[in-house]
């Protein structure tokens, strides 16, 4: 077997059998690294019996260490309570570069830090928006001000995103690189025979019903569409706390024939839903990058968005701003457009703007890069951690400090030629 | 006996087998754990430096852990004796699987029949991965009469057969 070019490890708390787009995210990017000829090893936490190592397609192998998660399927902070593993895990698969995912994951954080004490390169992938005001935003910013302090290099998966992530964490945007999301359009295509939009046009809505969704624009909307436009009806895919308002809506303006409401749907029935589709309605607050939107104009449908990350180019998407005149607006537009749109089309537009393989090519650019770093010593980079914060600085100068002594007794009483390499089994497609 | 032999710093393995050219030989391999003698004693005049330094300034304090050290001490002299496990496969017959602690030694059976597959297998603990060979064997289940009537009962129902004459012939074999 030919040696691989890379050896990444993906750390995060977030990976199957857990669904959602970081899960996604990591999946298919592992797979396209794969296929480029690198190794690429997943480490997450356990899930449930789900436990030791598992292989997925491809020969992904993921490591689910057996720490239970406690609260949002994040690992229990430990701060150096990982570190045995982590260290066993880099030993063992001869990583090169760590790559971790998400803010809000409390394994990755660890691993990155533990990773970087021992000299390894490390890039991380940030795909939400956090503010600034709330008190879990500030706990979630300094902690990610620490990890970001000495990290290699960072992706972002929008514009926003970056801008975001840059204000948070305070990390220069030149080590920052947008790479974004991309969507399996092998598995979104757009129906055989396109639903006819002469009589009835349909408008799908397909995500979690909760605040940040915008749910509670839709219950605004909706009636209005409706009322302007005889021939509409609407699909709405999804499940929240919002769905008791979006009933009673529902009830209040008598559109039970109109507004047909699926519940939750699972993500293998998504693109059954949204084939019966013309035009598909996204109302976020707020998304670092609406993967769903992708999803929507893989399979031939026109978009009408609030101004998210991730938007599509301008003939594939009608924009609103957040607010239920404008987006009535929108959707007028977007009615009047419609039989202009090709589904054929737009799906094949799509498979060349957002594949997997071009998102694994322009993170393979940002490895190198990361390579390329020069190798700090622990004052040069302690350093660094000291323009964090009066107080803080410190704090995470110690929290480097320890994790360095830590590490040293890890190698005094289990010297690295003790860890065992595993071998690389290679599975023939 | 053909034997060969691997060591490193924690295990040494060995393999004990019959000339090759005879077929049906028992294979015998031997996995030893090496305990080092400078590592207990480097560990024992830590724990011995910790427990002065905890009892120096309270006379009491000192004698518990003294007395409590020499009790370790004598244990951890009697762990001198390093564990070992044994797998002896005798071809057409079966696979005895042994693993030696300090004072026993406790061996499983296995007969070439039950045994599905050997498989090597990566473990994962909170602290550590490792590798290790793992036997498939199936294994019939033996539970008490007492949870086996409430199945029979119900099965008996279904079917519509009378369950009393079997229950009472049962009573009269066990007490027979």
């Amino acid at each position: 077997m030919a040696e691989p070019k890379l050896r990444v490890l993906m750390v995060s708390d977030f990976f199957f059998p857990n669904f959602g787009g970081v899960e996604n995210h990591i999946y298919y990017l592992s797979q396209c690294l794969l296929n480029l000829g690198h190794k690429v090893v997943v480490m997450t936490h356990a899930y449930g019996n789900r436990t030791g190592v598992r292989y997925m397609t491809g020969g992904l192998k993921v490591y689910y260490v057996p720490w239970r998660p406690f609260a949002m399927q994040n690992t229990f902070p430990t701060v150096y309570g990982t570190l045995p593993i982590v260290r066993t895990i880099l030993k063992r698969e001869r990583i090169t570069v760590v790559h971790g995912h998400q803010a809000f994951s409390t394994l990755c954080h660890e691993a990155l830090m533990h990773a970087r004490t021992m000299g390894y390169r490390v890039v991380f992938t940030d795909h939400s928006l956090y503010g600034f005001a709330d008190v879990g935003s500030i706990h979630m910013n300094k902690v990610l001000q620490f990890t970001l302090a000495d990290i290699d290099q960072a992706i972002c998966v929008s514009h926003t995103s970056k801008e975001n992530t840059v204000l948070r964490s305070g990390l220069a945007p030149g080590k920052v690189f947008m790479i974004p999301n991309a969507v399996d359009t092998a598995m979104f295509k757009p129906a055989d025979v396109r639903p006819s939009s002469d009589d009835v046009i349909t408008i799908v809505v397909i995500s979690r019903l909760v605040y940040r969704k915008g749910a509670d624009l839709l219950v605004e909307v909706i009636p209005e569409v409706c009322r302007l436009y005889p021939n509409v009806r609407f699909v709405v895919g999804g499940d929240g706390p919002k769905h008791v308002r979006l009933e009673e809506m529902r009830e209040k303006h008598s559109l039970q024939d109109r507004v047909e409401m699926l519940g939750a749907v699972p993500h293998s029935r998504v693109r059954s839903v949204l084939v019966t589709g013309h035009i598909f309605l996204n109302s976020s607050l707020t998304e670092a990058f609406c993967i769903a939107i992708l999803e929507a104009a893989s399979c031939g449908l026109l978009t009408v968005s609030t101004r998210v990350g991730g938007v599509l180019p301008d003939d594939m998407v009608v924009l609103a701003e957040p607010d239920p005149d404008d987006m009535v607006r929108a959707i007028e537009k977007a009615i009047s457009i419609l039989p202009s749109i090709n589904p054929e089309e737009m799906h094949n537009r799509m498979k060349k703007l957002y594949s997997w393989q071009d998102v694994a090519k322009r993170t393979e650019i940002v490895y190198d890069r990361a390579l390329k770093c020069s190798n700090r010593n622990l004052l040069e980079r302690l350093s660094r951690f000291l323009s964090c914060g009066a107080w803080a600085g410190k704090v995470f100068c110690m929290v480097m400090i320890i994790d360095y002594l830590l590490w040293r007794l890890l190698q005094f009483l289990q010297p690295d030629d003790d860890v065992e390499e595993a071998p690389d089994i290679n599975f023939c497609n | 006996m053909v034997s060969s032999s691997l060591s490193n710093k924690r295990y040494t393995y060995i393999h004990e087998s019959e000339s090759v050219l005879r077929r049906g030989a028992i294979d015998i391999h031997h996995v030893i754990i090496n305990r080092s003698r400078s590592t207990g004693y480097a560990r024992r005049m830590g724990l011995a430096f910790f427990l002065v330094i905890l009892g120096v300034d309270n006379p009491v304090v000192l004698e518990l852990s003294v007395k409590w050290f020499l009790c370790f001490d004598t244990k951890s002299e009697a762990s001198k004796e390093s564990c070992s496990e044994s797998v002896i496969i005798m071809p057409t017959f079966g696979i005895q699987l042994e693993t030696q602690y300090l004072r026993k030694t406790v061996s499983r059976f296995i007969p070439i029949g039950k045994i599905l597959k050997p498989v090597l297998v990566e473990c994962v603990t909170p602290v550590t991965c490792y590798i290790r060979v793992s036997l498939y064997f199936c294994e019939e289940l033996r539970p008490p009469l007492k949870m086996l009537v409430p199945i029979l009962k119900e099965l008996c129902a279904v079917i519509g057969t009378d369950q009393s004459e079997m229950i009472t012939d049962e009573k009269h074999d066990a007490s027979g």
